[in-house]
């Protein structure tokens, strides 16, 4: 993996005339996590389609782009909530659909290697429709691995879990996303407080930055105090602006 | 590429069961399995039972109900000119049926990759659907030359739209997120056709081919029906009719249950195709353990 790229959006987003968000100014560093807070509609998601060139429909009234100048296409991986796995190919065709569309030669040891690592072992050959949601969402994780892009954008990949396994998949995915540019979007203030060394809120008026605290450094224990007092600033952060 | 991805069977490893198995249940479900099985095939003897008693009972002559005995007896000396009808209505459902699946994939697929050609030749399609096949086919064996070609036709007509229309709606009907995916992974369109598009719509098309497989069946005895005045052909619509001049009632009868054997292969036949294409993921064919 070549230096992770910091990456940015600027300016208004109209969708048929209408305003999603903007005008702001958005720069998430390269190489760091940085966490975007909001309340519902404000134009998170379609935020990260206009970093992932997936934002048809949308008019970007500015520039979205990396901070060196090349273009991000081919360089972004995308987590969403929903799994996106398909639902008619086992985990590990799943994981390796990056590689078949590419026609590359499937790199299956690390595919499976990847999936042992989230815990999966053993269960490379089922369907998603046979995993739990927890599983599934390893499964997505996994496959944004194995692409190796620099800059991972993230939309809510956990909020579908239960509390321990979200605590789980927020560490495994901090230690495994460590050294990439990530941009995760949530409606959760205490992921952000513990993942976030960069936490932003975006309301319809523009971004906000609550700057954590420099120690510790993320992941945060999700009981430590300085978690929880970020955790409280963000919440009231976010009860203000709505 | 190496290996492609389709939507049959990977080998799969044996589902593991992580809780622990649980008898009673196993036992109410092979019960069950059983049942499923037992009571239908023990309700239709009885019911074929009643029938030859009653028949046998009242003496009914055999030219007003015949005895299932009698039905099966015609079936036997009858057997091989029936077999030959029979073997004339497959093909034509059977080709029927092929040509609906080629003709109404390939619109579909021209229907959902461009709008203008959808809305130019969508009113047609619906003329073509709404009008009952019964009424047109007179026309058709007019003016087409071969009996075959014309009952092949109005089949055609009936399979036909079914496919098409879930077709278009299978096409439109991938995940927009999925889309999305295959944005991000640079897929050509080639591929976002073949490992995104195709396989979302197989669901519809293999409800489409349930429904058009029985079509086909109606759509080549009405056609026959239609032909059969013309007396032209051998399918076993028109031996049915053929039979009801001469007032053969239990080949009526003979032949009527070879076209019902006919109908169930069909429903069958699909509904392995559906659970053999669809069975490891969809919901709509999954097993579930509970």
């Amino acid at each position: 993996m070549t230096a992770a790229p910091g990456v940015y959006v600027r300016g208004t987003a109209r969708v048929g005339g209408k305003t999603v968000f903007g005008p702001l100014d958005l720069s998430a560093p390269g190489g760091e996590w940085t966490c975007i807070l909001g309340p519902s509609g404000v134009g998170k998601t379609t935020l990260l389609a206009c970093l992932a060139g997936t934002a048809d429909g949308v008019v970007l009234e500015g520039a979205a782009g990396a901070d060196d100048g090349r273009p991000l296409a081919g360089r972004v991986a995308l987590m969403a909530q929903s799994d996106l796995l398909m639902p008619w190919l086992s985990a590990l065709d799943n994981v390796l659909l990056g590689d078949r569309l590419r026609g590359d030669a499937p790199r299956a040891g690390r595919a499976g290697c990847l999936l042992g690592r989230m815990g999966l072992e053993g269960m490379e050959g089922r369907k998603p429709t046979a995993l739990s949601g927890g599983q599934r969402q390893r499964v997505a994780l996994a496959r944004t691995l194995i692409e190796d892009r620099p800059v991972v954008l993230l939309d809510e990949p956990f909020s579908a879990l239960d509390v321990a396994r979200r605590a789980q998949m927020q560490e495994l995915a901090a230690d495994v996303l460590s050294g990439r540019t990530v941009v995760h979007v949530t409606h959760d203030p205490a992921e952000a407080a513990r993942l976030g060394s960069r936490t932003l809120i975006l309301t319809p008026t523009g971004l906000r930055e609550i700057t954590p605290p420099a120690a510790p450094l993320p992941p945060r224990r999700p009981d430590a105090t300085e978690t929880l007092a970020l955790t409280g600033r963000l919440t009231r952060c976010l009860l203000d602006a709505a | 590429m190496p290996k492609t991805l389709t939507t049959e069977t990977l080998p799969e490893s044996a589902p593991e069961q992580s809780a622990p198995l649980n008898t009673v249940p196993l036992r109410r479900a092979r019960r069950e399995r059983i049942l499923s099985f037992v009571m239908p095939v023990v309700m239709l003897c009885a019911a074929i039972g009643f029938w030859e008693f009653q028949v046998w009972y009242h003496e009914i002559p055999k030219y007003l109900i015949p005895a299932p005995s009698v039905i099966a007896q015609t079936l036997v000396t009858d057997g091989p000119s029936l077999m030959a009808s029979a073997w004339f209505t497959v093909k034509l459902t059977f080709f029927s049926l092929l040509l609906a699946i080629i003709g109404g994939v390939i619109l579909g697929a021209l229907f959902a990759l461009s709008r203008p050609v959808e809305l130019s030749l969508f009113p047609f399609a619906v003329i073509l659907q709404v009008t009952p096949v019964i009424a047109i086919a007179p026309l058709i064996l007019i003016y087409v030359d071969s009996t075959f070609a014309a009952l092949l036709i109005c089949a055609w007509i009936v399979a036909f739209f079914p496919i098409l229309s879930n077709t278009v709606i299978g096409l439109r009907s991938a995940d927009h997120n999925l889309r999305d995916l295959f944005t991000l992974y640079n897929a050509t369109p080639w591929q976002r056709l073949r490992y995104l598009l195709v396989p979302s719509a197989l669901p519809y098309f293999m409800a489409a081919l349930k429904v058009a497989g029985g079509l086909s069946l109606i759509g080549a005895v009405v056609a026959e029906f239609v032909a059969g005045a013309a007396g032209q052909n051998t399918g076993l619509a028109s031996r049915i009719i053929e039979s009801s001049f001469r007032s053969e009632i239990p080949r009526m009868f003979a032949a009527l249950v070879l076209v019902s054997l006919l109908g169930i292969a069909i429903f069958l036949l699909t509904n392995w195709a559906s659970r053999k294409v669809l069975g490891h993921w969809h919901e709509s064919e999954l097993q579930r353990e509970s």
